[in-house]
């Protein structure tokens, strides 16, 4: 008893003491970013994903593209790639590749060359070539790939040194640039996939990645966190922070806490009602941009009665936009009147197609026959960036239709039974929307309504119409801008038509942040950067690129 | 006493087979595909099924089935995660730690202050005191914990911004894993930034071990006071009195220690609330250990999870609970008595 007294009595003292410790010296905290991020990336592979969460903890950190996206410019800036040119049938883009490039290394992994054409080719023949040994590594597909019809697309691949590469299309496509500028076309290491590949371990290639990136893997504990570490041989300016962690925190409050409190340096996702919030603290402060994404609510035209277009009118119809944005979204966000964004260089602005009227949508259900209709929304259960609450958006909707006497299910699950739920079809009608990868206006309509896209499920309403394909392909078998605006006007005027599914709402991407923090910066379409964004190039070159 | 400790074994043995039991009988009525709620396996091969098959003696009687499903389990087979498809054995080898932290900080925390509380209390003659003490006590046992953590997290955390209010640590701080106590962790790191790291993870740790400790602190002081008070008024203390001895050598001596017997068994009757305050501890901070994952094990309908998770709880549970019981049959020379005497 006295030994435990005498431990009782020594161990408040040590609890006195550490308070004090702390008060005295100054803790010392590792150089260091820590970024509160909303959920666990699926993959260390972008290739293989379209989710937004595991292209922010990929693309930016782990690895390089061939080319980037300027969005001061609108233009095409070089990355992996240091120039390149389109043949006269513009049906051949020969890139020529930055020398000196290094890969990571890892405790596997020690790179013995610098990245070349023969990066450039397997990464790319492993998405399209169903013989390369990688192809079938994935269990998921190449979902970004296959909804743009990029195996289709490509006719051959060819290594002409190995700092050239040129890749033959089969027809012209003014959209290419744009796809390879986005975070899922990465280089990965041919090297890396042979060793792998000849110790029969060839799942790590998209686990314990390996890439050109300002950042190394270097720990990822499931619900917890990723560790990353600078790559001090990167080829642009090295990152000025040793490491960058990504605190995985499904909870927005939570993640608003931990920036409040210091624990995290940069949080994603803040919900709308906690704005007030960040703007009262003084160390604090919000980062936003334009988004380039949609909100809809995609029907299933594949089920009766979604199949009848005067059913979806009706429906449409029905729905009070500018209630959702105030009430959801409380003016972070733009209604919207079609598919693209305002930022979009082939968005005009047209007259509001589908006009807010209970009338007409009555008139419509009784022309076609429907009464006594009820229905199942499927409500998202995370927040993603174009739609913070498809909850409430739900119950919003649920109200509305209650007013032409339409029934709703308010239909709720777990986001990853959610996801594999929505590909077995069964369902009425979801609340769901999309971010784009790139600036080029056809991500808007090809990986979201093209018939390609009902097979990879990126197409929520299910919705196949060759007319409208045809729209597509026409759109983008041209490089002339001014004409390929005039074609997804078209598109957008044969949406409203049909009304596959409803664009309601583009919202502001925003993150908080410590005002001292200056690393961290939003990119244009999904992702986060940290390394600092005045950087050039290592290896000055002036190469003028053709475009 | 060999007797007796062989009788509490069978004790632990039968209380975990009728554990096993329930979850057998629970993993069949689970609304997924058998195989998937035992394995974890979403779509296995038929090569892999056969397995499951052959592991779990599918096509044997009931009986044979929960010997396999025991087998199984007790070899430490507890399936695979369906969300993160590691092995849950390994899950939850990382996140119990963390919560055995938790719970030994908050328990002595709880002990540290209850049990001089609680004898000031019971020495008390003034009636504020002993009031102001009982009112503070009771207070603290019937606030709910959720919302103690919450106005803790708020008070300090948030409006004042003195302590961490989530996680271990901060991230920055690169820890390697040896005993899997972080607190213990930090300190043997080689790192340059050891010291530092042990003082962010002991700050993290102040605000879920106080909220979590508020429980166990009122029941200790309670307990203790209504012991001391009855054991003060025991002939051998007033025989201690007439020898002269100083107050505080009675107390510490001669009352405490068996103030202190009551106590242990009060802890051990509590486990089972503790734990579950824990859980919902590690829930509000976001507390990387056995009920955070176990929380959200189950929003994910993550089965094998949830049954790797209600095993270790439930295991640890009575296994505690039996040995809490023999420490106390071993220090209390009442019951020691008793046992022979039913010998």
């Amino acid at each position: 008893m006295k030994e435990l007294l005498k431990r009782l009595t020594l161990g408040s003292a040590f609890c006195c003491i550490v308070p004090l410790l702390s008060a005295c010296g100054p803790m010392r905290v590792p150089s260091g970013l820590v970024y509160c991020s909303e959920g666990n990336p699926e993959s260390f592979n972008p290739q293989l994903v379209t989710s937004g969460t595991t292209v922010d903890a990929t693309s930016q950190q782990l690895y390089d593209g061939l080319v980037d996206y300027d969005t001061s410019t609108g233009e095409m800036t070089p990355s992996l790639a240091t120039s390149w040119q389109l043949s006269s049938d513009e049906k051949v883009y020969t890139f020529e590749l930055r020398q000196g490039v290094q890969f990571h290394r890892s405790e596997l992994f020690t790179p013995s060359r610098n990245f070349n054409a023969d990066d450039v080719l397997f990464s790319f023949n492993r998405i399209i070539d169903t013989d390369n040994p990688y192809h079938f590594v994935s269990k998921s597909g190449y979902p970004f790939f296959q909804s743009i019809g990029f195996a289709e697309l490509i006719d051959d691949i060819e290594k002409i040194d190995d700092y050239h590469v040129a890749f033959h299309l089969k027809h012209k496509d003014a959209s290419f640039l744009s796809n390879l500028a986005t975070g899922f076309a990465v280089i990965l290491s041919k090297e890396y996939a042979d060793q792998l590949e000849r110790s029969g371990q060839e799942e790590l290639l998209d686990k314990l990645a390996i890439g050109t990136g300002p950042f190394r893997l270097i720990d990822y504990v499931k619900n917890d966190f990723i560790r990353y570490y600078r790559n001090p041989n990167y080829w642009r300016l090295t990152p000025e922070v040793d490491q960058l962690v990504f605190d995985i925190t499904p909870k927005s409050t939570t993640r608003l806490a931990k920036l409040i409190t210091g624990d995290c340096n940069v949080s994603a996702l803040p919900k709308a009602g906690e704005l007030p919030v960040v703007i009262e603290k003084e160390e604090l402060e919000v980062d936003s941009l334009p988004g380039f994404n949609v909100a809809f609510w995609a029907f299933n035209t594949e089920r009766v009665p979604f199949n009848d277009v005067r059913v979806r009118r009706a429906l449409a119809h029905a729905i009070d936009k500018e209630n959702i944005l105030r009430a959801v979204y409380q003016k972070t966000a733009e209604e919207a009147v079609g598919l693209l964004p305002p930022l979009s260089w082939a968005y005009s602005a047209n007259e509001k197609m589908i006009d807010y009227s209970p009338q007409k949508a009555r008139e419509l259900l009784e022309e076609a026959g429907v009464s006594d209709l009820s229905i199942d929304i499927w409500a998202m259960p995370v927040a993603r960036i174009y739609n913070p609450n498809a909850h409430k958006t739900a119950e919003l909707i649920q109200a509305d239709l209650a007013n032409i006497g339409v029934r709703v299910n308010i239909v709720n699950y777990d986001w990853s039974v959610f996801n594999q739920k929505l590909s077995q079809r069964g369902y009425d009608s979801v609340l769901i929307g999309w971010n784009a990868d790139n600036s080029d206006p056809d991500n808007f309509f090809t990986p979201i309504l093209s018939c390609a896209s009902v097979g990879t499920n990126s197409n929520r309403s299910r919705w196949c119409d060759p007319a409208f394909d045809h729209i597509l392909s026409a759109a983008k078998s041209t490089a002339d801008r001014e004409k390929r605006a005039r074609l997804y006007q078209e598109a957008e005027q044969y949406v409203a038509e049909q009304v596959p599914l409803l664009p309601f709402a583009h919202a502001t991407r925003m993150v908080v942040k410590q005002k001292s923090v200056t690393e961290a910066k939003l990119t244009p379409f999904v992702g986060i950067s940290f390394t600092k964004t005045s950087e050039q190039p290592h290896l000055a070159n002036d190469d003028k690129e053709s475009n | 006493m060999a007797r007796y400790l062989i009788r509490r074994l069978n004790l632990f043995l039968a209380t975990s087979l009728v554990l096993f039991l329930v979850m057998f009988i629970a993993t069949g009525k689970f609304p997924v595909e058998h195989t998937f709620a035992l394995t974890g396996l979403q779509s296995p091969t038929s090569q892999e099924l056969a397995q499951i098959e052959q592991d779990y003696q599918l096509d044997s009687s009931q009986a044979h089935q929960f010997f396999a499903y025991l087998q199984q389990r007790l070899s430490g087979n507890l399936g695979i995660s369906a969300t993160s498809q590691n092995p849950v054995i390994d899950e939850l080898t990382a996140v119990l730690p963390a919560s055995f932290e938790l719970g030994i900080v908050a328990g002595l925390i709880a002990l540290v202050l209850g049990l001089p509380l609680g004898v000031l209390a019971s020495l008390s003659k003034h009636k504020i005191t002993q009031h102001t003490i009982m009112a503070i006590t009771l207070t603290g046992y019937s606030i709910p914990v959720f919302w103690l953590g919450l106005s803790l997290s708020l008070w300090f955390g948030v409006q004042l911004g003195w302590l961490p209010i989530s996680g271990q640590i901060n991230l920055l701080y690169d820890i390697r894993p040896v005993t899997g106590f972080l607190l213990i962790d930090t300190l043997l790191s080689d790192s340059q930034y050891a010291t530092s790291a042990f003082i962010d993870a002991l700050l993290h740790i102040i605000l879920p071990a106080v909220t979590l400790a508020v429980l166990p602190f009122t029941v200790v002081v309670r307990i203790t006071r209504a012991a001391m008070i009855s054991i003060m008024e025991q002939t051998y203390i007033k025989a201690a009195e007439a020898r002269g001895l100083h107050t505080s050598v009675i107390v510490l001596r001669h009352a405490l220690p068996n103030a202190f017997i009551p106590v242990l068994k009060n802890l051990g009757l509590m486990l089972g609330a503790f734990a579950s305050y824990a859980m919902v501890v590690e829930v509000i901070f976001s507390w990387p250990g056995v009920g955070a994952w176990l929380v959200s094990g189950i929003y994910q309908r993550d089965y094998t999870v949830i049954q790797g998770g209600i095993l270790a709880v439930a295991l640890i549970i009575i296994f505690l609970s039996i040995l809490i019981e023999v420490i106390h049959t071993a220090m209390n020379p009442l019951s020691r008595k008793e046992l022979y005497a039913a010998n």
